[in-house]
């Protein structure tokens, strides 16, 4: 007992040398963005004819530290003017680097859905101001769990492969997001990138929050003759006894939900391009399948990079029973966007950057269609220190 | 005030040709064993994409303090980035924890005698302050 706790002495004395050799780091990004709409008949989240600061502006700041050779503890909080501030924390994690190809790390994790979303909101580290939210369109990014990642060499393959299983619950949303899981590859050869990712959860509802509302709401318009869903219901083939049986359908719980995205890039230091193309999908009737994509070409002159994509999002119809229930929904959605951005980096840690977005909405349903353009103009500064 | 231009332009000259005559040395420690190390290798090293010497002990890369010659030289030639870009670079490893940028270590003399006492760190300096406390692996 007495040689135990002699050698956790030894053993703490230990660490705390090795850690005062190893300092603390902090880093931080801060973005502050300025954008306005030039009408209001297309929708953004968050933007308006007004002009604002709030929703490109985010403070992020990192403390890490080794606190032996194998172990590292990471935070990051971060707050974002579209949520008013408050602070999240979007990473807390230990990780324990097993050898020196393999991390594995618990706590609060990034998901890796998408190209950008180990950096999704670091603005420095991108062209763009935001991601283009016809792909980016997830709203959630962290999921508190397990992850491993594995590095390996294939030729003049440099190769990653993470592998994550964890759950989370939005503050709010009244809805807990259980068996997320899934897999991310990515490789890199001189100035070409891959990369591909699966993932799926299960949605529970506990019958609170924004979830539990459109339960409720779809549960009552199913009920109520004349609605659109009750109508588009009966125009599918269901009888009125169905109907009552249909509930069970439209109420969110206990789905599982489906994501996969794939993406290309390519940077020679004057020219880059990138291709992202993503899909989701659901085992639930009223839960349609949603592809989206972006290509984005950029050329460097120097300290300015102008930079030119185009993105859409297009909800995918099925036939049949479904095409008639999603139409009655209003599901039935195509958004489109042209950005054309300048960035300009006039010190090594710091970019300013312009941009102007065309948005196009499509939506077709029993109601009709709605068809309208939006022009969005942006400005931001971007940080890291 | 004509003298002073003079002056100013000769300093210039002189500047640009030692810039461009410049010779860097990448060095380790004359108690590492490795003997060379091609310019691949040390660019992994200082990307944080390999983490050991070619024999397999590890590796700790040391940079020089930001906008010294031998740093924008080692920059462009050897890693083929620009500064902006390597900072864009290494934002997107360190706010994800996959990586953090080599130590800025101070010049030409405070790298050459980190490197000298410790076998596990690799740094880079302007060849005429190279001498026997150090080993060359690689040259451009």
């Amino acid at each position: 007992m007495k040689n135990i706790a002699k050698n956790l002495l030894l053993a703490s004395i230990g660490i705390a040398s090795s850690s005062q050799a190893n300092d603390l780091n902090i880093n931080g990004f801060l973005s502050v963005g300025a954008s306005m709409l030039d009408n209001d008949k297309v929708e953004i989240s968050g933007y308006d004819t007004n002009g604002g600061f709030k929703q490109d502006t985010i403070l992020g700041l990192q403390l890490s530290k080794q606190v032996n050779d194998s172990t590292t503890v990471t935070g990051q909080l971060v707050s974002r003017g579209s949520e008013d501030y408050n602070t999240e924390s979007a990473w807390a994690y230990i990780n324990f680097a097993a050898n020196d190809d393999l991390d594995l790390r618990m706590g609060r994790l990034r998901v890796p859905f998408y190209y950008y979303s180990d950096f999704l909101e670091v603005g420095f580290a991108y062209d763009w101001i935001r991601p283009p939210a016809e792909v980016y369109s997830v709203p959630f990014s962290s999921v508190d769990g397990v992850d491993a990642t594995y590095r390996f060499s294939i030729g003049n393959w440099d190769n990653s492969a993470q592998a994550y299983y964890g759950r989370y619950t939005p503050e709010g949303a009244g809805v807990d997001l259980r068996n997320f899981t899934g897999l991310a590859l990515s490789g890199q050869t001189g100035d070409f990138s891959l990369r591909a990712s699966y993932h799926r959860l299960e949605i529970i509802s506990d019958g609170t929050g924004s979830f539990g509302a459109v339960n409720q709401g779809a549960a009552a318009l199913i009920g109520t003759t004349g609605s659109a869903l009750n109508t588009g219901l009966l125009a599918a083939g269901y009888s009125n006894q169905d109907i009552a049986g249909a509930v069970d359908d439209f109420t969110l719980t206990g789905q599982e939900i489906g994501f996969y995205g794939i993406a290309a890039g390519y940077d020679n230091g004057d020219y880059s391009a990138i291709a992202e193309y993503t899909q989701s999908f659901g085992d639930a009737p009223f839960i349609p399948i949603v592809n989206t994509y972006l290509v984005k070409a950029a050329k460097r002159f120097s300290d300015i990079t102008a930079h030119l994509t185009f993105t859409s999002s297009e909800t995918e119809l099925d036939s049949g029973i479904n095409e008639t229930i999603q139409k009655s929904l209003m599901l039935e959605d195509k958004q489109s966007s042209i950005i054309l951005g300048a960035r300009y980096d006039y010190d090594s840690s710091s970019a300013l950057k312009f941009e102007i977005q065309q948005l196009t909405e499509d939506m077709r349903s029993g109601a009709g269609e709605i068809d309208e353009t939006g022009m969005l103009y942006s400005i931001a500064i971007d940080l890291v220190f | 005030m004509k003298t002073f231009k003079h002056s100013c332009s000769v300093l210039l000259i002189g500047l640009a040709s030692s810039l461009a005559s410049a010779e860097i040395s990448v060095i380790v420690s004359t108690n590492n064993p490795n003997e060379s190390i091609d310019q691949n290798t040390v660019s992994k090293i200082f990307l944080g994409k390999a983490k050991s010497f070619p024999d397999g002990s590890q590796a700790v890369p040391i940079d020089q303090d930001d906008g010294a010659a031998a740093r924008v030289a080692f920059n462009s030639t050897v890693l083929g980035k620009s500064a902006s870009q390597l900072k864009s670079y290494w934002s997107r490893l360190i706010f994800t924890g996959k990586g953090t940028p080599p130590k800025q270590s101070g010049n030409d003399a405070a790298v050459k005698e980190l490197v000298a006492n410790n076998p596990n760190i690799i740094g880079y300096v302007d060849s005429s302050v190279v001498d026997s406390s150090v080993k060359v692996v690689h040259k451009f």
